[in-house]
Order: structure tokens, then sequence, then C-alpha cells
């Protein structure tokens, strides 16, 4: 069994990508590697939805960027996003960075990816905690793209609304009832075409691991 | 039995549960909460001072507020509302002393929802939501956006005020 903590610990959210397709086999990989997440009562909710049409993804950064940028831009008139990056000294580059962010153009990024996968899940009767399956289901994707040297990014924003999510379901002819599918998000798939300083300071363990009770800190 | 009571105590514990959920997130779910009682009203108009004053006749008319007023800032995306005497404020003030910072608020969502329905408006956002449990006020801040090309419209909203 090999230990795969440098696989986990290597993996970037890459937003920008080579125009270079991925071959059949990678995504097929990805995709079993999806199949295999863990899953309460292996109820096994997860439906995945490969977008390679090109209108399909411009409709997809679309609603990113109106999503994300409707609501950074409120942020920002209301002080919330200067705080959020006061950390960058320039203010040239300071005010870059946050009319990339309110701007919504943070969000476009589907449509340069060669692949994008949708992430549903049937909430019909019998299912449970389809969120959280859901969510391995995506870890699973990322580390496995990772590990073939592919770049992606979990996209939650853009779907994250009532009515956004609503938009999304509309886009992909996925059955609109509340009570039918989830979409929890989108993965961009595809050729990193940057290479960012990450990964990001991540909280020591010491602060975010107690042992035998919240809060004791003494390792037992 | 009070029925607004009862119904508002029901709502805090869901309000509760998705918060407890979602975190932050949840603030984003909740748009459509109250649209259903504006969208029977059948509110009529053309222009935003229009739908948004139909809306407001329908809503203190009803009793679900006792006054209310509006104004629109920040270059014309900022829609400030402000009202007195909501029959939601008991269950803003519960969640407030539950920790919660109150995310719902059904009478905004009411006008953002008309803004789309009748003005074609591209989206809304429920910015931030300030109760002041003593008067008895709220001050809600929406994001209203008629075109896509709104999106990044900025401007310093602490300046405005309704």
């Amino acid at each position: 069994m090999g230990d795969i903590l440098e696989v986990i610990k290597t993996r970037k959210s890459i937003r920008r990508y080579k125009p270079d397709p991925i071959p059949d086999e990678m995504l097929d990989k990805i995709l079993e590697a999806a199949r295999w997440a863990p899953t309460g009562e292996n109820y096994q909710p997860w439906r995945l939805i490969v977008i390679k049409n090109p209108e399909t993804k411009n409709e997809i950064g679309n609603l990113a960027k109106l999503g994300s940028g409707s609501r950074m831009t409120a942020w920002y008139c209301l002080g919330e996003m200067q705080r959020r990056f006061e950390e960058i000294q320039d203010p040239v580059r300071r005010a870059e960075v946050l009319r990339f962010m309110y701007s919504g153009e943070v969000s476009e990024f589907a449509k340069q990816a060669p692949v994008v996968i949708a992430v549903i899940g049937t909430l019909m009767e019998g299912s449970v905690d389809v969120p959280y399956d859901l969510s391995a289901c995506i870890e699973n994707i990322l580390l496995e793209a990772h590990s073939l040297g592919l770049g992606a990014c979990w996209v939650h924003g853009p779907v994250a609304s009532t009515r956004d999510a609503a938009k999304f379901k509309k886009i992909l002819k996925i059955p609109t009832g509340m009570g039918e599918y989830k979409v929890i998000a989108y993965i961009a798939l595809g050729w990193p075409a940057e290479a960012r300083k990450h990964p990001r300071p991540k909280k020591p363990l010491e602060e975010i691991v107690y042992w035998e009770e919240f809060g004791r800190k003494e390792r037992s | 039995m009070n029925q607004v009571e009862y119904l508002n105590d029901m709502l805090v514990r869901l309000e509760e549960l998705l918060y407890h959920e979602l975190s932050g997130c949840a603030a984003w779910k909740v748009e459509l909460v109250g649209i259903d009682f504006i969208q029977s009203k059948k509110i009529k108009g053309n222009t935003e001072e229009e739908v948004i004053n139909n809306c407001i006749k329908e809503i203190t008319g009803d009793g679900l507020v006792k006054s209310m007023t509006y104004s629109i800032g920040g270059k014309g995306i900022l829609l400030n509302l402000k009202m007195k005497d909501c029959v939601h404020l008991p269950k803003e003030i519960r969640l407030k002393n539950d920790s919660i910072k109150p995310y719902i608020c059904p009478i905004a969502n009411m006008i953002l929802d008309q803004l789309i329905e009748k003005l074609n408006y591209e989206t809304t956002y429920l910015a931030n939501l300030d109760i002041n449990d003593k008067t008895g006020e709220c001050k809600v801040k929406c994001a209203i956006y008629e075109t896509p090309d709104k999106i990044g419209v900025v401007s310093d909203w602490g300046k405005t005020e309704p």
C-alpha cells in the first residue's frame, strides 16, 4: 500500500489551464476514483456530468462570475473584502486583486478548463448525508487528478444560492425539484498553466488537534 | 394560541439547524423564504420605484411590518430597507441571543423577488441585516443588479443610510 501523504500535501487549487485536452484514459481513472469514495449506507448518491462543450462551459463560467461577483461587490462595498486582503502591502497590487475578485472574474475559469465535472447527488427516498458523500467524492477526484499531473479546482460558490443552483440545473438539464437532485459543486480540470506559491500556510497540528476531549492539548 | 409566536419559534429552530449545517453559507440558500406571500399579491409596476412601493403597500397593509421606508444608493445597486416592528422581529432577537447573526429576512426577500420577477433584474443579494432589539428597527442592505454589467460597480456603502 502506497503512502499518499505527499499527493495530499502537494495538491493545489488550479484555476488556469493549458488548452490541451485530457486523454480519455486519464479522465476514466479520475471518474473511477470518484466512484470509490466512502458513502453512508453504501448509497452512492453521486452522479457526475462530464462537460467538454465550450458553449456549456461558457454558460457555467458566466454563472460563476455572476454568483461570485454579486456577493463580492456587496462585500467590497461593506468594506469586508478590503479587510480580507489587507495583508497585500502594495496598494496597486491590492486594488488589482480586489477588482479581480469583486468583478467576479475570479470565478470565470470554467470557460478555459478542457473539462468540467458537475457533481450532483440524488435526494430520492432512502438517501442519507448526501452532501458529505459528495464531498468525499470530490476529494477523490481532486487527489486522483493531482496524482496524474492535472490541475483542478473545486467550485461551490456559483451553485451556492438557490436561484443560481436552479440556473445551473437548467443549463445541464438536471431535474429542478428540491427533492430530486442536489448540485453541490463542479470541478474544473485541465493541465496546469500556473505554478502557484501554494501550499498556502496551514494551521499547525497543535492548533487543531485535541486529545481525548475538546480543548485538551496534551497528547495522550 | 399566538400563531405568529408559534411560527416564529419554528422558524428559529429551522434557522438554527440550517446555520449549524452550513454556517455562513446558510444565508445564500434562503432567498426564496417569504416570496410566496408577495407572489400571491400580483404586484404591478414598470419601474424600481413602482414595484418597491407596491410591495411595501402589501407588506404594511397586511400588518407584516408596521412601517417601512427605502432608499436607493451606491450608484444604483444598493437598496436600503428600514423597517419597524416586523412580525419576524422576535425570531431575529432570539437568534441573536443564541449567538447566530440573523440571516433570513422574508420581507427583503419579497422585494428582491419582485425586482427579479417583474423587472427581470439579473440577480440580487441580501448583504447585511442589522437588528435593533431595543428600538424594534431593522436595517437591511441589499445589492440589486439590474444587468450583469452592474456587477463590480463599487462604492462605500458605509456612507449611505436610508
